[in-house]
C-alpha cells in the first residue's frame, strides 16, 4: 500500500546575498557542530537524561528544551546556529525513528 | 547537485551518518540542525528539542509515527528546510513535516525518504562518504580487475 502523498517543493537559491548570508550562519554552525562533537563524549558521561545546547561554542545544560534554549539565547542571542539535543538516560542500540529499551547489555 | 553529510560521532560514542543544515523557525530564523540519515524512516521527523527551538505553529498530524516502541505522539509543522550544496548554496524544501513531542522518542533529527528519495544516496562508511546526489552528479560502481 502506498504511503500518503506528501507535497515537497525543491529550490536552488542563486541569490549572492541570500547565499553570504548563509555562509556566515555555516561557519558558525560548523563550530558549533566541531565543538560537540570535540566533547561528544563528555556529555554522554556527564549530562545524561539533560537537554543541551551548544551555542558560541558553549554548552548549556538544562532539564527542559524551553530552559536550555532560554539560557543559551540569552547568552548568545545573535547565534541562531546553536545546536539542541537530548542525551537520553542510557546507552540505547538505535535502529530508526523512536527507539526506547534496546539496552546494550 | 551534490549535497555533503560526514560520519560524525555522537555522544554515545557512535559513529553516524549525518548531514547539517537549517530549519526555518517561527519568528523567521534559520536554525542550524544536524540530521541522521535514515533510509528506513519513511518521513523525515524532527526531534522534540528541535520543535521546542522552532516555536512554529503545531497541526494535528495526518499520519501516526511509529517504530520499534510502537506509535509516539507526534504533530505537524509548515517550515523550510535548507540542506546546502558543497559550494555552499542553499537549497531549500519547503513542505509539511512531523515532529515527535516526547523528548524520549528521538534524540536526533531524522531525514527520511520524503527527502532521500529526490536524491541518489550515499552512505558509505569504509570510503567515509555521505553525500546525497541528484541532475548533474551521478555514481558508478566499479570492480577492479
Amino acid at each position: 500500500m502506498a504511503l500518503p502523498p506528501i507535497q515537497i517543493t525543491m529550490e536552488e537559491i542563486t541569490d549572492p546575498e541570500e547565499t553570504a548570508r548563509f555562509q556566515v550562519r555555516w561557519a558558525q554552525a560548523e563550530r558549533n557542530s566541531a565543538w560537540l562533537e570535540a566533547h561528544a563524549s563528555d556529555m554522554y558521561r556527564n549530562h545524561r537524561g539533560k537537554f543541551i545546547v551548544v551555542a558560541g561554542e558553549e554548552l548549556f545544560i538544562g532539564d527542559t528544551a524551553e530552559e536550555v534554549l532560554a539560557q543559551a539565547r540569552a547568552a548568545h542571542p545573535e547565534d541562531h546556529s546553536s545546536l539542541i539535543r537530548y542525551i537520553y538516560p542510557k546507552r540505547m542500540i538505535r535502529i530508526y525513528a523512536h527507539q526506547r529499551e534496546m539496552e546494550i547489555m | 547537485m551534490r549535497i555533503n553529510g560526514k560520519w560524525k560521532l555522537c555522544e554515545d560514542g557512535v559513529i553516524r551518518p549525518v548531514i547539517s543544515g537549517e530549519l526555518l523557525s517561527g519568528e523567521g530564523f534559520w536554525e542550524a540542525v544536524e540530521f541522521l540519515l535514515d533510509t528506513g524512516a519513511d518521513r523525515t521527523v524532527f526531534s522534540a528539542a528541535m520543535l521546542a527551538k522552532l516555536g512554529l505553529s503545531m497541526l494535528e498530524p495526518e499520519e501516526d509515527i511509529s517504530g520499534l516502541g510502537g506509535v509516539t505522539g507526534s504533530v505537524q509543522i509548515e517550515t523550510q528546510l535548507n540542506l546546502p550544496r558543497e559550494d555552499r548554496r542553499p537549497v531549500i524544501f519547503t513542505s509539511r513535516f512531523t515532529a515527535v513531542t516526547d523528548p524520549g522518542a528521538l534524540d536526533l533529527c531524522v531525514l527520511g525518504r520524503d527527502i532521500l528519495d529526490l536524491f541518489a544516496v550515499i552512505i558509505d562508511r569504509p570510503g567515509n562518504i555521505v553525500c546525497l546526489l541528484s541532475q548533474k552528479h551521478r555514481y558508478a560502481i566499479s570492480q577492479e580487475q
